[in-house]
């Protein structure tokens, strides 16, 4: 939930890049990371497996600006991918206040991206939390990779965005896509913030 | 210190001054900061929130797991300085205390000062959820410049 | 269970104490941490909270005497408005409490705590 400090005009909101194993979600904070001045971000605190793989979670502190006179911070999150480490994704999950779902384009991964997003909709109703209200955006990752090997974003969007929601395309690995994607949610939770309905 | 809210700073405050903890920060269950002492910057803040509100996470699911009651306290006991961890209730919602002190105190009196603050947070907090803030028409176009700064383009 | 006996043992010794005419309650403490090892306590005598302020003051007297070139206090007796409590630092950084009314025996206290603090191992 978006904690709102009056008294400093601080606005902090929590956005969990969920999606399969080797989507690309630590890639796109990795970027973000690498481009964002170091006054403006904190230290990116990655919890992996000794094979880089994440264990519990990536999480990077930044400051967006300011933005109608309220400093705004945001907490971006990833969760381990690997169907396995679903409670590790529940705990990540609580208190969201927007998801980008990073789907792997490759065709071969069709499924895994399907199980994913339904993992997605199973814990957020755990939590009681209203998937029609939860600002979602959706990042088609490595459209990069030859086209016969992917699947472009309109077949993604057939595949995937049943809710018609904000999609992006995206190479995360050499940033095409990561900003327009952070700035789809960020619109997205703003929003839902200024109309003051909390989402959890 | 920093509060997020006005009524969490004089319990906090009496805390500080009692326990001679080093540093404190109150966050939610899903990490955010509500408030904190001692922390210079404030993105730091936010790492050991995010931290810390991950370890009382874990541990409440391994309490599930073993089908024992919730940890009162979890204690990291260091040469120079220890750290404690401590989830609670208040009215708006599950917060977690952590922390940091030096030999100059005891886990004891941290712990003995951290449920007396507690009792007076719960006894002062406001029954009505915080407003939401007022964002102009044109956040879009503030949230677009500053994104790009951010990302220098 | 490997860590039974002891307990009892402490438990046995906190008894003795507490049978002392006046002795509203015994603990034993451990003086670095300030939390309760084991605890013998009339209803309304909030051991945790004891436990964490006597091994603060145990810690600052033991300072005091040896900023002042003495040895740390082997007995200390903090004498309140409605009755006492006794503190004896023993090994291992433990410190058996005791909490006292103003007619309490504090001549036969002082020397059954002494003499459990030396059977602690």
């Amino acid at each position: 939930m978006s904690l709102v400090n009056f008294t400093a005009r601080e606005i902090t909101c929590k956005i969990v890049y969920y999606g399969p194993g080797r989507s690309g979600k630590t890639t796109n904070l990795q970027y973000v990371y690498g481009r964002v001045p170091e006054a403006r971000r904190g230290r990116m605190v990655s919890l992996a497996t000794q094979t880089d793989r994440t264990l519990f979670f990536d999480f990077l502190p930044l400051e967006l600006g300011t933005i109608s006179g309220f400093t705004t911070k945001f907490q971006l999150y990833t969760v381990p991918g690997q169907s396995y480490y679903n409670a590790t994704r529940k705990l990540v999950l609580q208190g969201a206040d927007g998801v980008v779902f990073v789907a792997d384009s490759q065709a071969r991964r069709f499924d895994d991206n399907l199980e994913s997003l339904q993992n997605l909709q199973d814990n957020l109703l755990a939590q009681a939390v209203d998937v029609r209200q939860l600002p979602v955006v959706f990042q088609y990752n490595k459209q990069d990779l030859p086209r016969d090997l992917i699947l472009n974003r309109e077949e993604m969007d057939d595949a995937l965005n049943f809710r018609d929601v904000p999609s992006f395309s995206a190479d995360a690995l050499h940033g095409s896509g990561v900003f327009e994607t952070l700035k789809g949610v960020s619109e997205l939770v703003l929003k839902r913030l200024a109309a003051g309905t909390a989402v959890a | 210190m920093r509060a997020l809210e006005p009524w969490v700073a004089a319990p906090l405050q009496t805390f500080i001054n009692e326990s001679a903890a080093r540093l404190i920060l109150l966050m939610t269950t899903s990490g955010q900061v509500v408030a904190q002492h001692g922390f210079s910057r404030s993105v730091e803040v936010m790492t050991a929130a995010a931290l810390g509100a991950a370890i009382v996470a874990s541990t409440e699911e391994l309490s599930r797991t073993m089908a024992a009651p919730r940890f009162g306290a979890v204690v990291h006991n260091g040469s120079r300085q220890s750290c404690m961890l401590s989830a609670f209730a208040t009215p708006r919602g599950r917060w977690i205390g952590l922390v940091v002190f030096g030999s100059e105190t005891s886990v004891g009196l941290v712990q003995l000062f951290f449920d007396q603050m507690v009792e007076e947070l719960v006894m002062v907090a406001p029954k009505e959820q915080a407003p939401a803030p007022m964002l102009a028409e044109n956040f879009e176009d503030e949230l677009n410049t500053s994104l790009k700064e951010l990302f220098g383009r | 269970m490997a860590g039974t006996a002891p307990m009892i043992a402490a438990d046995e010794l906190l008894e003795r104490v507490t049978q002392v005419p006046g002795v509203r309650g015994s603990l034993l403490i451990s003086a670095i941490d300030g939390l309760v090892v084991a605890e013998r306590l009339m209803d309304g005598i909030d051991g945790r909270a004891v436990a964490a302020l006597v091994a603060s003051l145990m810690q600052r007297l033991g300072r005091a005497t040896t900023a002042a070139g003495l040895e740390p206090p082997n007995f200390v007796h903090l004498k309140g408005g409605s009755g006492s409590v006794l503190a004896a630092p023993g090994r291992d950084d433990v410190v058996l409490v005791a909490v006292v009314t103003p007619d309490a025996n504090l001549g036969r206290a002082r020397l059954d705590m002494l003499d459990v603090v030396g059977r602690l191992t």
